[in-house]
C-alpha cells in the first residue's frame, strides 16, 4: 500500500481545511475576532408578548456590554414563524441568530442551514451543560443547536374555575385518562357550558407521544422510521373525539380555530377551558394572559401506564446561520444567551428551565410562583429515554397531525383510517426529504 | 366610469392622429409597468421554469430530474383535492360576484344624488379585499366569537366558528371574494354609460317593457364587457392566495377545505422544502388558467356582440 508522503499528506489537510472552511459558514470566521466596527446581527424568535418583553431586555443588556453591535430582534407566533424562516433561508437571507425547535433542527441541519457550533468555541462555550441535554442539539457529530432548556408535557389547570365551579382538583398521582374524562365533565355541566371542562389535545405532537409511550410504543424508531401502530393512533383519536362529542372539549370548530391562534387566545389563557396540556415552560405565559390561578398537574395515565409517557424535551434551541457574515459575533451573542447569569435572571424559564446545570442552580432560588413551578414539575415527574429528534422531512408532522384530527373531529373520517393515512403520509415526507 | 368614456371622447374628438403616435404613447404610458415585468419578475419565471424540472430544497443546489415532478402530479391526491377546491370557488365565486356587480351598477347608472359617493362606497372593498387586513377581519367576524353569531344569537341561534369547519369555510372565502365587486362594477358602469341613450327611446316608443330592454339592448350592447371582467375575474380567482392563507392560518384547513391551490403550491415551497415540485405546480396552474382563458375566447364568439 502507498504511503502519503509528508508533503502530500500537508495538502490534503490544507484542501480539508479550506473545504471545511467553505462548508461552515459563507461569509466571516466563526472563531475570528470580534470586530470592533458597527455590526448589526439579526434574531429571531418566536413566542408570546411576555417573551417579547424578556428577550428585549436580553439584547439590551448584551448591547450594553456590546455597544458597536446591534441586534435587531425579529419576532412572531410560532404559526407564522417557520414560513417565514423558510423564506428567508431560500433568500439567502437568514437571520443570524435563530431560536430553533426539535421539530425543524434536522430538516435544516441536514441541509446544510446551520452553523457547526464548536467551529465557533473560542467565543461560545458549552463546558456548563448538562451532556445529554447538549447531545439534543447535536446531528452526526455536529453541534448544530444549543438547548435553551428542558420542557417537559403537562396538564394545566385552572384552579380558581375549579373553585368557582365547586370541583376538586384531581389527585394528579393517580389520575387516569377516565379521571380527565369525569373532572372535565362535571367542569361543563357546572359551568352551562360556559366553559370547557379541557381543550382538545389532538393538536400538537406532544399529546400522541405521550400516549404512545404510556403504551409501550413510539412515533419513530431510533432509524426514523414511522412505528407507531395505528390502532394505538385510533385510540388517541376516538378519545379526542369522546371529549367533544361529550361536551368535556369545545365543539370541533372551536376546537380547531383555538388550535391555530396564538397562546394568549387559547382556552386555557382565556379561562375558557379549565384543563389544558402544555409544555410546562409554557405556565408563566400563560398565567400573564389567563390572570387567574394556574397549576401544573402531572399527565393523567401515568399511574396506570406501561411505561413512562413523560419525557424531557428540549424546550428549544439557539443557532446560527451557516451564512451568516458575522459568525464570531453571533456566536458571542448566543454564549451570552447559553451562559451568562445576566441574560438567564432576565429570561427566568421562558425557555424552558435553563439546560446549562450552573446557570440553573443559580437560578431556581430566584424564582417566583409560576417559574418555580415550572422548574420544579421537572424534578416532581417521573420520565423515560427521550424519543428520536424529529427526522428530516417530518418537520410537518403537526400539519399533518392537525389535519387529521380535524378530519376526525368532524366525522370525515374514522379514528381508524385516519390513523392508517397518518402513517402513510409522514412516512412518505420523510423518504422524499 | 367615466374617465374611461373621457378616453373616448378624447380619442374621437381630435383630429385623427397618426396610429403609430397613439401606439408610442401608450407604451411610454406602460413603460413603468414593462419595466418591472424584466427587471422584477422575468428572471423569477424563468428561474421556476427551470426550477420545475429539478429537485430543489431552497438551502442545496437543485438537481435535474427531468418529468418526474410531472409524473408526480398525478398520484398526488391532495394536489387533485387542491383543483378541487380551486374549481369550486372560482366557478361558485366568480358569476355570484359579476352578477352582484352587474346589478348595483344598474342600480348606479340611473343617476341617482351622490352618484360618486356611492360609487366610492361599493369601490371600496376592492381596494381592500385582497389585503390582509381584511382577511384578518374575515377570521373575527366568521370565527367563533365573531360578529356573525352575535346577530344570529338575537335570533336565538347557537352558532359555531364558521371559519373553522370544514362544511363551511370555504363558503366564507366565497362571500369575501364576491364582496370584492367594486372592481368589475366600475367596468360594468363605464360600459353601460357607452350605450347610446337613443335605443331605449326607441325601445320605448316601440313599448318594450324595462325587461324586454334590459334584455335586448343592454345585454348585447354591454356582453364585450361581461366578457372582459369573465375573464378578468376566472384568472383572478383562480390565482387567489391571501385570503385563503390568512383565514386558515397558512394551513389550507380545517380538513383541507380551503387548500387553495396556490396555497397547496406554497405549501410544498415553503413547508416541505420541496421547491422543485413546487414551481412545477406553478407551471401547471398557468397551463389551465391559459386552458381556460382559450376556452373563453372561444365560446365567445357564440355570445359576445361587437358593435362595429
Amino acid at each position: 500500500m502507498k504511503r502519503f508522503t509528508r508533503r502530500e499528506a500537508l495538502i490534503v489537510a490544507a484542501a480539508g481545511a479550506a473545504l471545511a472552511a467553505c462548508g461552515g459558514n459563507g461569509g466571516g470566521n466563526a472563531n475570528g475576532e470580534i470586530s470592533g466596527d458597527q455590526v448589526t446581527l439579526r434574531f429571531t424568535w418566536w413566542g408570546s408578548d411576555a417573551r417579547h418583553k424578556r428577550t428585549q431586555q436580553v439584547i439590551d443588556a448584551f448591547t450594553k456590554a456590546h455597544p458597536n453591535i446591534t441586534i435587531k430582534g425579529e419576532f412572531k407566533d410560532w404559526n407564522g414563524y417557520w414560513d417565514a424562516l423558510a423564506t428567508t433561508v431560500a433568500a439567502n437571507d437568514a437571520p443570524d441568530i435563530i431560536q430553533m425547535d426539535e421539530l425543524y433542527l434536522a430538516s435544516y441541519a441536514e441541509r446544510g442551514a446551520l452553523l457547526d457550533l464548536k467551529t465557533a468555541d473560542k467565543h461560545l462555550t458549552t463546558t456548563d451543560f448538562d451532556a445529554k441535554a447538549l447531545a439534543t442539539g447535536a446531528i452526526d457529530g455536529k453541534q448544530y443547536a444549543i438547548p435553551t432548556g428542558l420542557a417537559a408535557y403537562s396538564f394545566v389547570v385552572n384552579t380558581d374555575l375549579l373553585d368557582k365551579y365547586k370541583v376538586t382538583v384531581p389527585d394528579d398521582a393517580t389520575w387516569s385518562w377516565d379521571d380527565l374524562k369525569t373532572v372535565a365533565d362535571q367542569v361543563s355541566k357546572a359551568s352551562g357550558g360556559k366553559v370547557t371542562g379541557t381543550q382538545s389535545l389532538g393538536f400538537d405532537i406532544g399529546g400522541v407521544n405521550i400516549w404512545a409511550r404510556q403504551h409501550g410504543a413510539a412515533l419513530y424508531s431510533p432509524e426514523g422510521k414511522v412505528v407507531i401502530p395505528p390502532d394505538l393512533l385510533a385510540s388517541f383519536w376516538q378519545y379526542q373525539v369522546d371529549l367533544a362529542k361529550g361536551g368535556m372539549a369545545p365543539q370541533a370548530s372551536v376546537s380547531v380555530e383555538r388550535a391555530g391562534a396564538p397562546l394568549d387566545q387559547s382556552g386555557t389563557a382565556t379561562n375558557a377551558s379549565a384543563f389544558g396540556s402544555w409544555w410546562n415552560s409554557q405556565l408563566t405565559s400563560l398565567a400573564a394572559a389567563s390572570g387567574q390561578k394556574l397549576k401544573l398537574l402531572k399527565l393523567p395515565g401515568e399511574a396506570q401506564a406501561s411505561s413512562a409517557g413523560g419525557y424531557y424535551k428540549p424546550s428549544m434551541f439557539w443557532s446560527i446561520s451557516s451564512r451568516s457574515k458575522q459568525p464570531a459575533e453571533a456566536a458571542l451573542f448566543v454564549d451570552f444567551l447559553a451562559n451568562s447569569q445576566e441574560a438567564a435572571d432576565i429570561m427566568l424559564t421562558d425557555r424552558g428551565v435553563p439546560a446549562n446545570t450552573k446557570i440553573r442552580s443559580a437560578l431556581v432560588p430566584k424564582l417566583t410562583d409560576t417559574d418555580k413551578a415550572a422548574a420544579e414539575y421537572l424534578d416532581t415527574i417521573k420520565v423515560g429515554e427521550s424519543p428520536r429528534v424529529t427526522p428530516n422531512g417530518a418537520s410537518d408532522v403537526e400539519q399533518i397531525l392537525k389535519r387529521h384530527t380535524e378530519d376526525v373531529l368532524f366525522a370525515r373520517k374514522t379514528p381508524q383510517d385516519a390513523a392508517t393515512s397518518f402513517v402513510k403520509e409522514l412516512q412518505a415526507a420523510i423518504d422524499a426529504a | 366610469m367615466s374617465s374611461l368614456g373621457e378616453l373616448q371622447r378624447l380619442g374621437s374628438s381630435t383630429a385623427g392622429p397618426p396610429r403609430k403616435r397613439d401606439n408610442r404613447a401608450a407604451f411610454f404610458f406602460l413603460s413603468p409597468w414593462f419595466a418591472g415585468l424584466v427587471l422584477i419578475t422575468a428572471g423569477p419565471v424563468a428561474a421556476s421554469f427551470v426550477l420545475g424540472f429539478t429537485d430543489y430544497n431552497l438551502i442545496q443546489p437543485p438537481e435535474f430530474n427531468g418529468l418526474e415532478n410531472f409524473q408526480r402530479m398525478l398520484h398526488d391526491e391532495r394536489l387533485h383535492h387542491a383543483l378541487g377546491v380551486t374549481f369550486t370557488y372560482v366557478f361558485v365565486s366568480v358569476p355570484l360576484q359579476l352578477a352582484f356587480a352587474l346589478g348595483l351598477a344598474l342600480l348606479l347608472d340611473r343617476g341617482m344624488r351622490g352618484l360618486a359617493f356611492y360609487r366610492s362606497v361599493f369601490y371600496l372593498p376592492s381596494l381592500l379585499g385582497t389585503s390582509v387586513a381584511i382577511a384578518v377581519l374575515w377570521r373575527q367576524i366568521f370565527g367563533a366569537d365573531g360578529l356573525f353569531n352575535q346577530v344570529l344569537g338575537w335570533f336565538g341561534v347557537q352558532g359555531q366558528s364558521w371559519i373553522s369547519d370544514p362544511g363551511t369555510a370555504l363558503s366564507t372565502l366565497i362571500v369575501l371574494n364576491v364582496w370584492t365587486f367594486g372592481a368589475p362594477m366600475v367596468i360594468f358602469l363605464a360600459g353601460l354609460r357607452q350605450i347610446p341613450v337613443m335605443y331605449y327611446e326607441a325601445a320605448a316608443v316601440d313599448g318594450a317593457s324595462k325587461a324586454r330592454q334590459f334584455r335586448s339592448i343592454t345585454l348585447p350592447l354591454l356582453s364585450p364587457i361581461i366578457f372582459f371582467n369573465l375573464v378578468l375575474q376566472i384568472i383572478h380567482a383562480f390565482q387567489s392566495f391571501t385570503q385563503a392563507f390568512v383565514v386558515s392560518g397558512g394551513t389550507g384547513g380545517p380538513s383541507d377545505s380551503t387548500m387553495f391551490y396556490t396555497l397547496y403550491l406554497y405549501q410544498r415551497g415553503f413547508h416541505s422544502f420541496d421547491m422543485g415540485y413546487a414551481s412545477a405546480l406553478a407551471w401547471l396552474l398557468l397551463v389551465i388558467i391559459a386552458i381556460f382563458t382559450a376556452i373563453n375566447f372561444w365560446a365567445s364568439k357564440r355570445w359576445v356582440f361587437y358593435d362595429d
